[in-house]
């Protein structure tokens, strides 16, 4: 778990909506590039840039560089500090209600 | 966020569903450490018999091992069973942190087959700012960290 990212960090980074907007778009994208990020984002490229440095700076993002293009794509780790624990355990034992519907069809058919 | 963005509460997580099997074999899903291990995840110690102590291992977080230490709290064989269920670290936010919870499953019998009831309580949750609840139920979707607390 990355334990240097404070929350503070990451909502600072999340509050500009159009930082957010960026990012939900590499979310939804397996790995996106700035040229990308910028087609239709009506934003110039050097603002996607430094959104996208902050992003990387609170542990949201990493980047792959390719030749002259560098791929980002989200980092699920830096939400970690945005999730709590009961969010956390909503997901979990919904997850263990549906094993435990699949282990009882195996023991008890 | 300031002081006055994060009074705390405490809450509860409640899972209800009905399973079309008897009580009986429900709770042995429940009660046996094997099956535990099956959908659960594998508990070390588990006995169903008041005040038995017994662990759960999951990924460590900063100060916190993952241990997840539980204690059995009450059992009524076929209809109710409940577990303290504590860990995390006063040093950690949010995943990792202090947990003292406690978790209760009732079964009652219905017409084909048995209710199951999952009451996980005692959250202590920040009151945070409406833009942290509305960014956080979003990311929720997105981030499976599940297998976090399974240790996986």
């Amino acid at each position: 778990m990355t334990q240097t990212t404070s929350i503070d960090a990451v909502m600072r980074t999340l509050a500009d909506p159009t930082r957010r907007a960026v990012f939900e778009r590499i979310v939804k994208s397996e790995e996106i590039t700035v040229a990308e990020l910028t087609r239709g984002s009506g934003v110039t490229q050097g603002a996607i840039s430094q959104h996208l440095k902050s992003l990387k700076q609170a542990g949201l993002v990493a980047d792959r560089p390719e030749g002259r293009n560098v791929h980002y794509r989200a980092d699920p780790k830096g939400l970690a500090p945005l999730v709590d624990w009961m969010a956390l355990y909503a997901v979990f034992w919904r997850e263990r209600f549906a094993n435990l519907r699949t282990l009882l069809k195996e023991i008890d058919p | 966020m300031n002081e006055a963005a994060l009074k705390s509460d405490t809450q509860d997580i409640v899972v209800d569903d009905v399973l079309p099997h008897a009580p009986e074999t429900i709770w042995k899903t429940l009660t046996s450490g094997e099956l535990i291990g099956r959908w659960l995840m594998q508990p070390t110690g588990f006995e169903p018999v008041k005040g038995k102590r017994f662990t759960f291992q999951t990924t460590p977080a900063g100060a916190w091992d993952g241990v997840v230490h539980c204690e059995v709290l009450e059992v009524t064989r076929n209809e109710c069973l409940a577990y303290s269920w504590q860990g995390g670290h006063d040093s950690n936010a949010h995943y990792g942190a202090r947990l003292d919870t406690i978790v209760t499953w009732t079964l009652a019998r219905v017409d084909g087959g048995t209710r199951l009831r999952l009451v996980h309580s005692g959250f202590v949750t920040p009151r945070n700012d409406a833009a942290f609840k509305a960014m956080s139920e979003g990311w929720k979707k997105i981030v499976g960290r599940i297998g976090a607390i399974s240790g996986e």
